[in-house]
């Protein structure tokens, strides 16, 4: 009963820890460019299949994996300099249509490249361990320690370092980001750069237990989006903790009700959260001047 | 839409030529795509012919979801699961409880209304990305429910729908079946075409240009918005029936997400709030699609599955980026490029006679009407201890106010006093911490603006809210909106015309009271600030307030403009209008205003008749900055001066 439910919370831990990465992409760009990206899902896909085909066709495993995620970084930059920026006036609506559109065309490209299949990179080495009954797979290790040392990594820059704390000045206050000595774009950048970068992360520790696939991106942000409204999708602690919980709640609902209903509860969630307590999470109210 | 007519002309004309100079291009286009779509079964190869029966069933929901975009601001990226709801629940009524074809296909259009009513409720109150994302979650969370669900047959799905029979004939193949597509299309299409061009369809983009205007004007953002939210997954729920009917299986692949995208996609494509253009793009969408799979596959060799997301995702992009108005934005530019298109001739529209104001000629052609709904000197506003604390700080500290009806109140007060913070918690627009605003004996505060607005309370604003995807006489047309009646569903029917026409009328007679007649056909932004500001008085009078708060009127207006709209004022006063206005310009008010407040630091300072506030200690030292002692001492030598 007991290692049941322990078992099940160690699945959700590490499940979790993939969708805090998500959350912290998202909550990185909407911070400095008010863009929810759905195509944030789509970059772990990407470096998941990436570095599956990468390391299939030869390359150390490690290696694959570094590549990849790099790659991915580089297309969230390329996504950000060629379409996001070119655009003046960001509305909600036309912002929610391109990252749309760059979801769709990632899509498109995965199922061109790879195939309709679902792939998975090889585990990552390691071995698994059993306490008191409970077993955990060693790539559930890697995934909860790539938030611990990815996610944690990016919570100490923005608190810590010089350029983070301006990265938070400039979703705050444009004007004073500059004189703190980073300029928008620059900022918009790094924030797209951090996107890519987690999301890829995210994609490549996750790939080898729940495997990539070419459609499968956009259920997978979503849930990053539905653990940054947990976390009021200002602050990417809370952030972090409502993802961890999405997972476990996630793991619980498939291992005592259905496997089949486990995506539904994500929803559920974020529509009773919206419903329940929508004043507390507003994105980041917009004043209006009157 | 150039709105050219006057009101002068309408009335000489008969109904039915009105009828048709007002609905030309509609019908015009109703005809050609009736014509075309008579013709195709007989010319036609099958191929192209499944391609047109699709564009047809989903140029539905493309209409739904452009409503909801266009009109309400609102992306929606699970149109597709209230698609699947109108399919499945039809195909259970026809299949599993034998229902008439009729009775199953109304059902199925009420229950994706119904879901949407019960998401809309709560989700319409927020703004930005959220309504997007939670439609999304129910796409996923429709097609998890379907595929879980054994009335619809889990992964099956349903299968086993036979055809409809209209009037004793089979409709058994895809001719017939455009046939009986078409008229529902077209019904749908004028409904949504009559729908943006209503008094709600005009009071939802008002909304979408300021929706602080549109509220204080009296328009229930909320209301119209969930009300458009439930008539597009109306759209899309019918759109679901005729999909079942055609395919004769619904399977959870309706629900799927890349459905919504192919929807969304049709209503970039066609342009946002062109519901021609909704049509237009569902035709272009089915056509790029069977384009895209079959070549495709000739370029990578292998390809299978969805490979025409592609071609969705690229165009997706590259409209936002080259051609975000869509369609509707090419075919309108190209309209007016062509040397036979409807051009004004040249002078007509800035036909203005710069100096005609500087004549000083202060005389009103014709006053506006305005409510009084209690006598002269009645109290109509009654404050009581409003306050509006921000953190730690205070902006407006317990400030107690009484005005009597037919008298204007000056509220002055330095920079920051919090005199814009007071105009916002009287009309609405904030909610004040503590405290209580009463007009006309209701308490409205803590309220939308909307609410006030109804019981005849409007305003301007400091910082101008101009309607600007509108023109002038536009904007002041909104100013009618709570003096009509007409809702959603009396706008979709087209059943509002004299009503508009009279409103018209009304606000070319206000426009010609502060002499904006000669813009009156401009864009509203092309107006100079000070216009601007004109308008925006003539469009809060529009209203026929009872109470008229004014923020700075008179900021921006030139010498002779400010005679002119001081002159309005003490006219409309002498008519009955109370009014309360915030002015930098203390001569002005001086002159203007029976009573005077005066607000420092938040805190009401003083409050009685201009000359007694004039000399008051306490307004000195706040509009000089000096302490009592030196105020006073200073007061006694300019009287000694004096």
């Amino acid at each position: 009963m007991l290692t049941d439910f322990l078992q099940l919370t160690v699945a959700g831990l590490s499940q979790g820890s993939v969708y805090a990465l998500l959350a912290v992409g998202l909550i990185a760009v909407y911070t400095v460019r008010h863009v929810i990206n759905i195509a944030q899902g789509e970059f772990a896909m990407l470096a998941g299949l990436g570095s599956a085909w990468l390391v299939a066709a030869g390359m150390p495993l490690l290696l694959g994996v570094l590549v990849a995620i790099l790659t991915v970084t580089l297309v969230a930059i390329a996504m950000e300099r060629l379409i996001i920026a070119r655009v003046k006036k960001l509305t909600p609506l036309t912002s929610i249509i391109l990252t749309l559109g760059v979801s769709t065309l990632l899509q498109a490209i995965m199922l061109l490249a790879w195939g309709p299949e679902a792939k998975g990179v090889p585990l990552f080495p390691g071995t698994n361990v059993l306490i008191g009954g409970v077993s955990i797979r060693s790539q559930e290790f890697w995934m909860i320690g790539a938030l611990v040392i990815v996610g944690g990594g990016i919570v100490l820059f923005y608190e810590k370092s010089r350029w983070g704390k301006a990265l938070r000045a400039c979703a705050e206050q444009p004007v004073a980001a500059r004189i703190v000595g980073i300029s928008p774009v620059t900022a918009s950048i790094l924030a797209f750069a951090i996107a890519g970068f987690v999301g890829g992360v995210a994609g490549v520790v996750a790939s080898p237990i729940y495997l990539s696939l070419w459609s499968g991106g956009v259920l997978l942000g979503l849930k990053g989006f539905v653990a940054a409204v947990l976390g009021g999708f200002v602050s990417f602690r809370a952030a972090i903790v409502g993802a961890l919980l999405l997972g476990m709640i996630e793991a619980y609902v498939a291992g005592y009700v259905s496997s089949g209903l486990r995506d539904g509860a994500a929803f559920l969630i974020l529509i009773l959260v919206l419903v329940v307590r929508p004043q507390g999470l507003v994105l980041k109210p917009t004043a209006v001047r009157v | 839409m150039t709105h050219a007519t006057t009101p002068a002309f309408v009335g000489t004309r008969s109904t039915g030529a009105r009828f048709w100079a007002n609905n030309k291009a509609t019908l015009i286009g109703c005809g050609i795509l009736v014509a075309l779509m008579i013709v195709v079964p007989f010319t036609a190869s099958s191929s192209v012919m499944n391609i047109v029966v699709f564009a047809m069933i989903f140029a539905l929901p493309a209409i739904g979801l452009n409503l909801l975009m266009g009109l309400a601001g609102q992306v929606s990226l699970g149109q597709a699961a209230f698609f699947a709801i109108g399919a499945y629940t039809h195909a259970i009524m026809l299949t599993k409880l034998d229902l008439p074809g009729p009775v199953a296909a109304t059902i199925g259009v009420l229950a994706a209304m119904l879901v949407a009513l019960l998401v809309g409720l709560p989700l319409m109150r927020l703004r930005g990305h959220y309504l997007a994302l939670a439609t999304l979650g129910l796409g996923f969370i429709v097609m998890i429910g379907v595929r879980e669900w054994d009335v619809t047959g889990r992964t099956t799905g349903i299968y086993g729908i036979s055809r409809p029979t209209v009037f004793g004939i089979p409709i058994d193949n895809s001719g017939f079946f455009l046939w009986f597509v078409t008229p529902f299309v077209v019904i749908g299409l004028i409904l949504a075409l009559n729908l943006t061009h209503s008094r709600a369809g005009r009071a939802l983009s008002a909304v979408n240009d300021s929706e602080l205007a549109a509220e204080s004007l009296g328009v229930n953002t909320y209301a119209l918005r969930l009300k458009v939210f439930v008539l597009s997954a109306g759209f899309a729920g019918l759109g679901g029936v005729f999909y079942a009917y055609q395919v004769a299986i619904v399977s959870p692949t309706t629900a799927e997400f890349h459905l919504s995208v192919s929807i969304l996609l049709m209503v970039v494509i066609g342009g946002l709030g062109s519901v021609w253009g909704a049509v237009a793009g569902a035709f272009l969408v089915q056509f790029l699609g069977e384009g895209m799979r079959d070549v495709i596959p000739a370029i990578f060799p292998g390809a299978t599955g969805e490979v025409q997301l592609l071609g969705y995702g690229i165009v997706l992009i590259l409209v936002i980026l080259l051609l975000p108005g869509g369609l509707y934005q090419a075919a309108t530019t190209l309209w007016h490029k062509l040397p036979f298109a409807g051009k004004r001739p040249p002078g007509d529209a800035h036909a203005h006679t710069p100096g005609s104001a500087s004549e000083l000629d202060t005389t009103i052609p014709q006053l506006p009407l305005v409510s009084t709904p209690v006598a002269a000197g009645e109290p109509i506003l009654v404050i009581e201890g409003l306050t509006k604390r921000y953190g730690g700080v205070v902006a407006v500290n317990d400030v107690s106010l009484t005005v009597p009806a037919g008298s204007i109140l000056g509220l002055i007060g330095p920079n920051g006093a919090g005199k814009t913070t007071c105009f916002n918690m009287i009309s609405g627009a904030l909610t004040p911490s503590a405290g209580t605003v009463t007009f006309l004996g209701q308490v409205i505060s803590g309220r939308k603006p909307h609410v006030a607005a109804a019981h005849g309370l409007t305003r301007t604003f400091q910082n101008l809210q101009v309607f600007t995807s509108t023109d002038v006489v536009g904007n002041v047309y909104m100013g009618r909106y709570r003096k009509g009646r007409a809702g959603v569903l009396r706008g979709m029917l087209g059943l509002q015309s004299a009503e508009q026409s009279g409103h018209r009328a009304a606000s070319y007679e206000i426009l010609q009271s502060m002499r904006l007649t000669d813009a009156a056909d401009d864009s509203a932004s092309d107006l100079s600030f000070g216009k601007q500001r004109i308008m925006e008085v003539c469009r809060a009078l529009a209203a026929e307030p009872a109470l008229l708060l004014l923020d700075e009127p008179m900021a921006g207006l030139s010498g002779a403009e400010r005679e002119v709209m001081a002159e309005l004022l003490r006219r409309l006063r002498t008519a009955g209008l109370t009014i309360v206005l915030v002015e930098h310009d203390v001569a002005q008010v001086m002159s203007l205003a029976d009573h005077v407040a005066v607000l420092d630091d938040g805190v009401l300072i003083a409050h009685g008749d201009p000359e007694s506030v004039r000399n008051d200690p306490a307004v000195v030292v706040a509009y000089l900055g000096t302490d009592l002692d030196e105020a006073e001492a200073e007061l006694t030598e300019l009287e000694e001066h004096a």
